[in-house]
């Protein structure tokens, strides 16, 4: 874990300008702690050692006075735009990290790895705020303020300085020190306090559950006791993981109280000047301040840079190769499963094993086969989305792998269980083309085969009722019909349906049925993932798909 | 409304009410951060008389005091604040575990629906987050806003007591950095977070809808407009932030220049007097330095306004699901001697339908006595969820009469109502837990032998044969590590396990394939018929939700629900004869592939 990764800078474009931003501030702020501390000694000094008045260090006083202006300035202006390059910063990360993810395919989102995402993506990264507007100025201080204050306190007295120097690097060697013996020790302690936490969740998560049974009050000691669990295991964290910040505050504390005693004590035997010991002074505790700060900021940095390389993680994942030729026309060219096998995560299963089946123009094509034995994995192959484990997905003679997807994915129109709506009214979701809407008649036909012309009954303002987000306001099935409805009325070669009863009602298999009849008579290739009866006496050819168990695959 | 009312009804109050902090305990952590704080001022108090002093050239002697305070407070700083550290922490804990079982406490006593509201989206998960930010408020804001009150005045008596006038200065000066300062600072953050909260969820709801539907969205083409529409909502997200950051950074600059306003005004004030002769050099440089370090005790407090406005809204959240699960408790039940578990249920004209909303159905007459069984069938969203919640009486009926062994249910106490009808929710939870104790949810008493024949019963026989450790197995957070099939049939094996004479089951055959589907359907409907030995149950009930039709044949009595309406009833094959739409139904599903 760095406390500023490269990768921050590289991949999020506003984190550059923004370090830059951050560093300038701390040069001048650099420049005007030392000013400042230099102009307080200059203006007391002479008052109390010849009595000068007032008037005397006036124009001192009028120096202060600007530098005073001039800091707050800075410290506002970094603070404003420490907000401002934060957001930007978590934006640019966020539009990255879930695009890749998009693109890395469902395999790798089904892994588990699409929750992290979600999470990611909606609260995680926002963690990096406080990274950014809090630890990285200070991070950047230490670089500027630190090095500067001290050579400042070098030139004005030596032995000061020489204590300080001895001091500074005594702070991190100490903070790993105290770090590594603490680590293993707080990490077992932070996985006992996440399950404790998870528990007291999990009773409450269900408690519908419990009511159910009439067992809810029971619990209430047990969320009583894990909270005296947790408690205890934190403290007993805690104690020592504060230990850290107490080695820290005890050495840059006590190193300020030993520099003053010296140069209190080299003033009575007049080794240096007062201007001189109030200099040092007042410098010495901001030669501590930023690395102080750091320590402070430590905590509330550390789930931000996980964060970060969280993101980097997901951003350094390699990408599923996209070939370059282009797909050739679906209309015509037959696609061919060519011994076709995928390892099921998790499982130890291959499904589909060993598939091997061809999907002529314009015929109907079932897809069967007992539940888990591979059918979705099929067309998740077929539609380029993952790589098999063996065999490919061929058109005519081309290996998928070789063609451009994009090519591919245009000539293809796929009904996912789930199906994803763009943001509009129902209308747009039904125009393949914009520009050219289907004219009322055909969309109204389309509607009654699919029964969407119910659902759009229903909705308060028809075809131009608003979807929102994903469709929201729809429930899975109604949004399969706009689907459905959409495939009909596009003009894709290929049209993909997986287990399109899975979700509406017994009721409304017929209407599946009616509109595959109609892309069959349209002339378009129709796969369909199916599991009833009526849908497979439709197909002109049924595929039947099998899953094995891993042993087959090896000796295959 | 009054101020009083106001301060009365601040949710924050209510809820730092029910961390219900130990005063004594709060006290001494305050105690240990004026000592640890007040070391800090107080080393840079005594540094600047002893600089100064030495400058006059005393005799070395008169300094050793003032040497050792020096370097004791130098130590005493780092380790009082260590002691701090560690007692405000334990304050909070300890509250938020008070916190975490007055919700748990409440919400099980309370209304069921702010129950099941907890499953809805990440509610429960943020309930979680919002406890331990209420507890936050005593770490960051209430303890050091009391340490910086007392520190604070503290160091304006003694600058006073030396130089009256820069001890004014140095008040009015603290006021600006810990009171102005910090008022920004929570309204620039106030500011952002209002003006942001609609980009953020439409940026949560976008991300999610990416991640979810990624293959089809990518496959169609339409991922371009959803990362147009995701770039769209982080510019509302960036121009709402930079709103609330020129107040932030306002509120910066106010700590700086308050800290640097001090030193001036004390310069200007006090060097006169030591001219005049009236303040002692020495004096002078302890007016003008102490206020550097004094300023650090308003340091944290633009950060402690800011967490005091987060946990407010977290504590809004929290106070407004305990008011919503208190909110018209149902009446205590007039039955205080708990009688056996009611054999029958009669159901007559009953109207169901979630309170405040609504009703579903309405006319639902049901008879069950042990052995019969019964599946209410319908489309999704008929209400058949709601009826069957409403016959478990887990919500009040809207309407009609609902006799429990021939007694008004409303009268009844949940507990007893629970022994006599339990219900399985299409998506109970699966506690993070061993089997055995996810069965025993249902009956503490249930023994490993009984564990097995049950889960033998259930059809998770051979699955269980599987298990290197049996029903000790472990089962993941929300059974993230058994498949929907399994997981059906887990919930189904524990309901079996509850010594309820009535079963209600909802939608036990969503999402299997139909082979699956329809053996577990078919079990379920017959297992009332026969006593189980393993429970030594007589005779059951049973009334199962569903929308699958084929196995029906096994239902005593099906009742199809359309439109709000009992639309049909009778047995599988008396419908099939009579009812077209039921014929045409079946006849979609009725073979498997």
């Amino acid at each position: 874990m760095k406390p500023l990764d490269p990768k921050l800078l590289r991949y999020a474009a506003p984190a550059r300008g923004y370090v830059l931003l951050t560093t300038a501030f701390g040069i001048i702020t650099a420049a005007l702690v030392i000013a400042q501390a230099l102009l307080i000694a200059a203006a007391l000094a002479p008052v109390i050692s010849d009595g000068a008045t007032l008037r005397d260090v006036a124009g001192r006083l009028g120096w202060l006075a600007a530098v005073v202006a001039a800091r707050a300035v800075v410290n506002g202006l970094q603070e404003r735009f420490a907000h401002r390059a934060a957001t930007r910063v978590v934006a640019d990360l966020r539009e990255k990290v879930v695009l890749r993810a998009a693109e890395l395919g469902p395999r790798w989102l089904s892994s588990g790895r699409g929750t992290d995402v979600v999470t990611l993506a909606t609260r995680g990264l926002d963690d990096l705020e406080p990274y950014l507007v809090r630890y990285l100025p200070q991070l950047l201080l230490a670089v500027t303020v630190t090095p500067a204050a001290l050579v400042v306190v070098l030139g004005l007295d030596w032995i000061s300085a020489l204590i300080i120097t001895v001091t500074i690097p005594l702070v991190p060697l100490f903070m790993i020190l105290v770090g590594q013996l603490t680590q293993s020790y707080s990490q077992h302690r932070l996985l006992v306090m996440a399950r404790l936490g998870a528990q007291v969740l999990d009773l409450l998560a269900g408690l519908a559950t419990l009511r159910a049974f009439g067992r809810e009050k029971g619990p209430v000691a047990r969320v009583r006791e894990l909270g005296e669990a947790y408690t205890r295991s934190t403290m007993s964290t805690l104690r020592v993981a504060f230990l850290s910040g107490m080695v820290l505050e005890l050495l840059t504390t006590l190193s300020v109280a030993l520099v003053a005693v010296g140069i209190g004590l080299r003033l009575v035997h007049g080794d240096i000047g007062l201007e001189t010991g109030l200099a040092v002074l007042v410098l010495a505790p901001e030669v501590y301040l930023p690395i102080r700060q750091i320590g402070v900021q430590f905590h509330a940095s550390t789930d931000g840079i996980t964060a970060a390389q969280r993101a980097f993680d997901v951003l350094d994942e390699a990408l599923p190769m996209s070939g370059t030729i282009p797909a050739p026309d679906l209309a015509r060219t037959p696609i061919t499963f060519d011994g076709l096998s995928v390892v099921a995560p998790g499982r130890l299963a291959v499904a589909p094993s060993n598939l091997s089946a061809t999907i002529h123009p314009g015929r109907v094509v079932a897809l069967v086969g007992p539940s888990g034995s591979g059918k979705s994995t099929a067309v998740l192959a077929l539609l380029g989305l993952l790589t098999p484990d063996e065999g490919r997905v061929r058109a005519g003679d081309l290996d998928l792998a070789t063609i451009d997807r994009s090519t591919w994915w245009s000539q293809i129109a796929w009904l996912p269980q789930r199906s994803a709506l763009p943001p509009g009214t129902v209308r747009e979701a039904l125009a393949a083309d914009p520009l050219a809407p289907p004219s009322e008649e055909v969309l109204a036909r389309a509607m009654r085969l699919t029964g969407l012309d119910d659902v759009v009954a229903h909705l308060p303002r028809g075809l131009d009722t608003a979807l929102g987000q994903g469709g929201l306001g729809l429930s899975v099935g109604q949004r399969q019909r706009v689907a459905l409805t959409a495939a009909l009325l596009g003009d894709q070669p290929l049209v993909v349906l997986d287990e399109p009863t899975a979700h509406l009602d017994a009721l409304a298999e017929d209407q599946v049925l009616a509109t595959i009849n109609e892309l069959r008579v349209a002339g378009r290739t129709v796969l369909v993932v199916a599991h009833r009866p009526a849908l497979v006496a439709l197909a002109d050819d049924v595929i039947e798909v099998r899953s094995a168990s891993t042993e087959s695959m090896v000796t295959s | 409304m009054s101020r009083w009312t106001r301060w009365r009804q601040d949710p924050l109050r209510r809820a730092v009410a029910l961390l219900d902090i130990d005063r004594r305990h709060a006290a001494g952590a305050v105690g240990l951060g004026v000592l640890a704080l007040g070391s800090a001022i107080a080393l840079a108090a005594v540094s600047a008389w002893l600089i100064a002093r030495a400058s006059q050239m005393p005799p070395v002697l008169t300094l050793s005091v003032a040497t050792v305070a020096v370097r004791a407070f130098g130590i005493s700083r780092g380790v009082f604040r260590y002691l701090e550290r560690l007692a405000s922490h334990a304050v909070a804990l300890r509250g938020m575990a008070s916190l975490r079982t007055r919700i748990y406490a409440d919400l099980a006593a309370g209304r069921i629906e702010s129950v099941a509201a907890l499953r809805r989206g990440d509610l429960l998960a943020r309930v979680g987050a919002d406890v331990d930010t209420v507890g936050d408020v005593v770490v960051r804001g209430l303890l050091p806003a009391a340490v910086a009150t007392v520190l604070g005045a503290g160091s304006v008596a003694l600058i006073c007591a030396v130089h009256a006038g820069t001890g004014i200065a140095l008040a009015l000066c603290l006021v600006l950095a810990g009171i102005v300062g910090p008022w920004l600072a929570a309204r620039g953050a106030s500011t952002t977070e209002k003006r942001s909260a609609q980009a953020r969820s439409d940026l949560a709801a976008i991300s999610l809808d990416i991640i979810d539907n990624a293959a089809a969205l990518t496959v169609s083409g339409m991922l371009e407009t959803r990362r147009k529409a995701l770039r769209e909502a982080d510019a509302r997200l960036a121009a709402a932030t930079d709103s609330g950051a020129r107040t932030s950074g306002l509120a910066s600059a106010v700590a700086v220049l308050a800290t640097g306003l001090a030193v001036l005004t004390a310069l200007v004030l006090a060097i006169p007097s030591v001219t005049n002769g009236s303040l002692s050099p020495v004096s002078l440089a302890v007016v003008v330095l102490t206020p550097l370090a004094v300023f650090e005790i308003t340091q944290v407090l633009p950060a402690a306004a800011i967490q005091v406005h987060r946990s407010r809204e977290a504590a809004t959240r929290i106070m407004a699901l305990l008011d919503a699960a208190a909110a018209g408790e149902p009446a205590a039940p007039d039955d205080t001697v708990a009688p056996p578990a009611a054999t029958s249920l009669v159901a007559s004209g009953l109207v169901c339908g979630w309170p405040g909303q609504p009703p579903t159905l309405s006319g639902l007459d049901l008879t069950l006595t042990p052995g019969r069984s019964v599946a209410l069938v319908g489309p999704s969203g008929t209400g058949k969820t709601t009826a069957l919640l409403t016959l478990a009486g887990l919500i009040p009926s809207r309407g009609g009469s609902l006799l429990l062994d021939g007694r008004p249910t409303a009268r009844i106490s949940h507990d007893q109502a629970a022994g006599s009808v339990v219900f399985t929710a299409e998506d109970a939870h699966v506690f993070n837990t061993s089997i055995l104790e996810n069965l025993r949810v249902a009956r503490g008493s249930v023994t490993e032998a009984e564990a097995v024949g049950v889960l033998h019963r259930a059809g998770l026989g051979g699955w269980l044969a599987q298990l290197p450790e049996g029903v000790h197995t472990r089962l993941g957070a929300d059974a993230s590590s058994i498949s929907g099939g399994e997981r059906r049939r887990l919930l189904l094996a524990r309901a079996l396990c509850s010594p309820a004479p009535i079963l209600l089951v909802d939608e036990p055959a969503e999402h299997l394939d139909p082979v699956t589907a329809d053996a577990l359907l078919t079990d379920l409907l017959t297992l009332g018929k026969s006593s189980l030995e393993a429970t030594t149950q007589s005779q059951r009930a049973v009334v199962v939700a569903t929308h699958r039709l084929s196995a029906l044949a096994a239902a005593d009595e099906v009742i199809v629900i359309d439109s709000g309406v009992v639309r049909a009833r009778g047995t599988h094959a008396e419908l099939l004869a009579a009812d077209p739409a039921y014929r045409q139904a079946v006849a979609g599903e009725d073979q498997l592939v």
